[in-house]
């Protein structure tokens, strides 16, 4: 810090001095009253004459006085309009010398990524100006730092009173690339100041300053309800009260963005047996139309296709992208839309697990000679068997009695069909295997325990092992006259729409299991009988999802697995029910990242997994910033689990089990996450200084400075202060109109 | 229904009424219907001496009273030594041509009403009263006669007498000290923009010459009050300058150095015994008249 003192004083808003001409108004309404008069004759002209004599002295002083003080006036309030402040180093002009906390709120959306045109990211424009005003700040006061993000990060709590101390934290700070939360930052920072105003009590004064781009989608929130907005005002009104406000803007505005908002696969998993479909939405956020905006698809770092397309202004499009994968194993896909300056929303990743093919577990509760409960379906799963290369879904059939055996971890979706009843464990298990990620797709049949299935796995929501969409009430015996597809809304019949051919309004069953949906539940009815009855019921439990169907899968209730709908009917199935592993694989920044540790043979060299009945050793995570973070592992509910909370980088994080040394293990094991950014950041429209202060901040003063013209210099005088020089001259100008009123008075101005 | 006579002593009603025989009329009227005693008693006839007899002269005027004591025969000298004279002396300067925003009247309506209403009384009390204008030198001077001809003459003479510039009453005050033979009552009927110490040592010579003065010291409203607000030009009477002012700033020392002209005028007419009597043009007439008089009684 600089040990002379330098006092430099400025004003807000320059343009406003121009109004100091109307200084002159006094004045020349004082020489227009001169040249406007009455006339009258008049008698007694010696004594006026006397008088005269007598009072000119007198009477020229007080109008200059007067004058003057109405010059003065009009000065002061224009000079208060304009916004002083001063600026000073080793000096303070707070009254009395106040110390004062200074907490300083950087925005960390990713839109703070984007460089503005002196090619310098916002982020570090923010972090810079941040810095210049701490160490401009006088000697004795504290610092706090909160990061703007979702959720929002107290970095530094308690009021730092080393500048440097600070500083270091402030050079160490990460753009986490998540969106903006507005209402939980302001709780945040109102904590702060409580807290500071608690441990710190001789820090008098606080000032909040909030280093921001003032993009329109993070500082327009949309509450959820009209008492949320009622509590962030009452909270930004207490703010207001307890500390000075002052907002330093570091955007731009008018500035042209185009995103990756989406990458979609066509089907929910993806094996070599034949070419993948995917489609990304690209969207030009800015006002001007894109022509030939190149979209490419890397695979594993290697760039494999490339389309051009066309924007308009505001508008999104789909990018349809196919691609076969020639081996099994963890693929990365990334799509790039590259041109512009925020670079982050160019990229969007997808992590998915390529399989020679589906592993599916079909678990049969009556194995029959002619083919049990899970006959006609492993038929409608693999009706190519045989031919590996073009076989997708590899199901395997066990009795209900081999279900604990299984590591259900291996299979991508279990398949239940006519088992009676399940055992606790059993129970536990399925609900374990369901939370992790699994699908699991229920068939009924007459061996069902409708109780059991009810009690284990339905009864209520506080059962621990609830997996079951519905509750089963009883077997209707009865035809159905037809099937009705509820308007083909769920993902499982909307492929059927418009394909009558396929026979699903018409497949025959003649008996099944009434379902019971409970009122506001997440169960959703995929399909229905005519008569209204639910047929197929879905939810997603934990990460993964589970299929109830009412019937049976073989014959013996009716004729559905002859029925040309059955095949499409239950591979649409497991694509929904495997689903759940896609988005599981693919999150957004700020999401937690959670994985079941596999149990089975141990890699060369790696020591996780379960020891003495504990879970033992640890994984690695690689992130985006390759930073390599070792992931201590935990037991539950059966299972060795790991998580990482810290994704505030999109791109891929890879985990893999952790070697001895504390390396990861690249020889297998390894499973990759996508993690991309929620795009709503990537509308650069900025809120307008009217918007902030008629609606986000309404009736709360605040100072606003933009940064933006300052060019390359990063300095920044203790801004929330300016209000104040504002404020004292409002106060000057009411003592003075005070005075002059009582001048005019004494001087006999006003005394008839 | 009787006439409400009181009604003319209003300055207001009196500017509606043309001349000034009909104005001083109205006042009289209005005056003495207003009065429980008599207006004459003021203006007693005094005795002025005795002188002895010679032959020749009527037996008629013998005072028997100091023959019955002294033996000797002396005359009572009242025939026509005895009877009240009074003069009016009324300022036509341009200064008496003021009137205010407030006032009905000019300051030399007013006094003109005032004069007339006196000579009107004074005429019916069979005295006689004469009339001398002056500004800054005598206009018109009408000789004292009780006759009641005399009045419509007096009444002419003050409405023809032309305005004159200036003031000067000091040597007009001598000059007329000087041509009153008889001495009487002298009223002065002024507003006395003029010199001070040359004015007084006018009167003191009238009064020297055993003249009683009553000096009605004639004002506009606005001159003791200066009610003016907004900046003014005042265009100066009899030659003086104009002057463009700031009223409100300029009224406390206006009313000071006025009211110090007054406290001078009240301290020469003290020290000389002249009745002196402030006479604002805006209130009632019978109220000068009832202090004109008053002073007298």
């Amino acid at each position: 810090m600089s040990s002379c003192l330098v006092i430099a004083f400025g004003f807000t808003n320059l343009a406003i001095l121009g109004w100091l001409v109307v200084a002159g108004v006094p004045l020349l309404i004082h020489f227009l009253s001169r040249r406007r008069y009455r006339e009258t004759t008049w008698a007694a002209m010696e004594y006026l004459v006397a008088a005269m004599r007598q009072s000119r002295r007198r009477m020229r002083l007080e109008q200059f006085l007067l004058l003057a003080l109405r010059t003065l006036i009009v000065v002061l309030i224009v000079l208060a309009v304009a916004e002083p402040y001063v600026e000073s180093t080793g000096f303070t002009f707070v009254p009395g010398g106040e110390r004062t906390h200074r907490l300083l709120v950087i925005d960390g959306s990713y839109s703070m990524a984007l460089k503005n045109d002196d090619g310098k990211m916002r982020f570090a424009r923010a972090k810079a100006l941040a810095r210049a005003l701490v160490e401009e700040s006088p000697a004795g006061d504290g610092f706090t730092l909160v990061l703007m993000s979702s959720p929002p990060q107290v970095v530094v709590g308690t009021p730092a009173l080393e500048p440097d101390t600070f500083i270091d934290e402030l050079d160490r700070l990460i753009l986490p690339q998540t969106t903006l939360d507005l209402p939980a930052t302001f709780e945040r920072v109102e904590e702060v100041l409580s807290q500071a105003k608690t441990e710190t009590p001789g820090l008098v004064r606080a000032e909040v300053y909030f280093f921001t781009d003032l993009g329109k989608v993070g500082w327009l929130p949309r509450f959820a309800s009209e008492k949320t907005e009622s509590d962030f005002r009452r909270r930004v009104r207490r703010l207001a009260k307890a500390a000075s406000l002052a907002i330093v803007d570091v955007g731009q505005a008018g500035v042209d963005n185009r995103a990756v908002t989406d990458v979609r696969v066509e089907e929910p998993f993806a094996t070599v047996a034949r070419p993948l479909g995917l489609t990304a939405t690209v969207k030009n956020f800015g006002a001007n139309p894109l022509t030939e905006q190149a979209v490419e698809l890397w695979v594993d770092g290697r760039k494999t296709g490339k389309q051009n397309v066309d924007l308009a202004a505001g508008s999104s499009a789909g990018v349809r992208f196919s691609h076969r994968f020639s081996s099994p194993g963890e693929k990365t896909i990334e799509i790039k839309a590259p041109g512009d300056r925020l670079e982050v929303d160019n990229r969007r990743w997808l992590a998915l697990s390529v399989k020679p093919c589906l592993s599916v577990l079909c678990v049969d509760g009556h194995i029959s000679a002619g083919g049990g409960a899970t006959g006609y379906l492993t038929v409608a799963l693999a009706p190519q068997e045989g031919k590996v290369e073009r076989t997708r879904v590899c199901p395997k059939v066990v009795p209900e009695s081999a279900l604990l055996e299984q590591n259900l971890a291996g299979y991508d979706c279990v398949f239940l069909c006519n088992v009676a009843q399940f055992t606790t464990s059993e129970a536990e298990a399925l609900k374990r295997y369901v939370e992790e990620g699994g699908g699991l797709v229920f068939f009924l049949g007459d061996r069902v325990l409708a109780d059991r299935y009810n009690r284990r796995l339905a009864e209520n929501v506080k059962n621990p092992t609830r997996i079951l969409p519905a509750r089963l009430a009883g077997i209707v015996d009865k035809k159905t006259a037809g099937l009705n597809p509820l308007e083909y809304r769920h993902p499982i019949v909307d492929k059927f729409r418009g394909r009558e051919q396929t026979g699903l309004l018409t497949t025959p069953i003649s008996k099944y299991f009434k379902l019971q949906v409970r009122e506001k539940s997440n169960a959703n009815v995929v399909l229905a009988t005519e008569s209204g009855n639910p047929l197929v019921v879905e939810e997603t439990i934990g990460q993964g999802r589970v299929v109830l169907v009412a019937t049976s899968a073989d014959t013996s209730w009716g004729s559905m697995p002859m029925w040309p709908s059955f095949v499409p009917l239950v591979h649409e199935i497991l694509a929904y029910a495997v689903g759940g592993q896609i988005a599981e694989r693919n999150r957004l920044v700020g999401d937690m990242l959670e994985g079941q540790v596999l149990l089975g043979p141990p890699s060369r060299g790696a020591a996780t997994g379960v020891k003495n009945g504990k879970a033992a050793g640890s994984m690695v995570i690689k992130t985006p910033d390759n930073r390599q973070v070792k992931l201590p592992v935990g037991y539950r509910n059966g299972s060795v689990v790991w998580t990482f909370e810290e994704t505030n980088t999109s791109g891929i994080y890879t985990v893999s089990p952790a070697l001895d040394t504390g390396e990861s293990s690249d020889d297998g094991g390894s499973r990759d996450y996508a993690v991309n950014i929620d795009t709503v950041e990537s509308d650069l429209t900025k809120l307008t200084e009217e918007q902030l202060r008629n609606d986000v901040l309404a009736g709360v003063p605040i100072e606003i400075e933009t940064t933006w013209s300052h060019g390359e210099t990063e300095t920044l005088g203790p801004i929330a202060r300016r209000g104040r020089l504002a404020v004292t001259l409002l106060y000057t100008v009411f003592g003075l109109l005070l005075l002059e009123s009582y001048l005019a008075w004494r001087f006999g101005h006003h005394v008839q | 229904m009787a006439v409400d006579y009181q009604k003319y002593l209003d300055p207001e009603v009196l500017a509606g009424l043309e001349g000034l025989q009909l104005r001083a009329r109205r006042i009289v009227e209005g005056y003495v219907s207003g009065m429980h005693r008599s207006p004459y008693h003021g203006f007693s006839i005094e005795f002025a001496e005795h002188r002895e007899y010679a032959p020749g002269d009527d037996l008629r005027y013998v005072d028997w009273k100091v023959f019955g004591r002294t033996d000797k025969f002396y005359l009572k000298q009242y025939e026509e030594e005895t009877n009240l004279v009074c003069q009016l002396l009324l300022d036509t300067s341009e200064s008496m041509s003021y009137r205010g925003p407030d006032a009905a009247l000019s300051k030399l309506e007013y006094a003109q009403c005032i004069a007339a209403a006196l000579a009107y009384l004074i005429i019916q009390q069979q005295d006689s009263v004469g009339l001398v204008t002056f500004s800054e030198q005598i206009g018109a001077l009408v000789r004292p006669s009780g006759n009641p001809s005399h009045l419509q003459q007096l009444f002419q003479v003050m409405e023809e007498t032309p305005a004159g510039r200036k003031t000067s009453t000091g040597p007009i005050f001598h000059e007329l000290a000087e041509r009153f033979k008889r001495r009487g009552v002298v009223v002065v009927l002024s507003d006395l923009f003029d010199d001070v110490d040359k004015m007084m040592a006018g009167l003191k010579h009238l009064r020297h010459r055993r003249n009683d003065v009553i000096l009605m010291h004639v004002l506009d409203p606005a001159e003791l009050d200066f009610p003016f607000q907004n900046t003014t030009l005042f265009r100066g009477l009899e030659e003086l300058p104009e002057l463009l002012v700031e009223p409100r700033a300029l009224r406390k020392a206006y009313l000071r150095e006025f009211t110090a002209f007054i406290r001078r005028l009240k301290q020469g007419c003290r020290a000389e015994r002249i009745d002196y009597v402030t006479v604002r043009t805006d209130r009632p007439v019978d109220v000068a008249l009832r202090e004109c008089l008053g002073v007298r009684g």
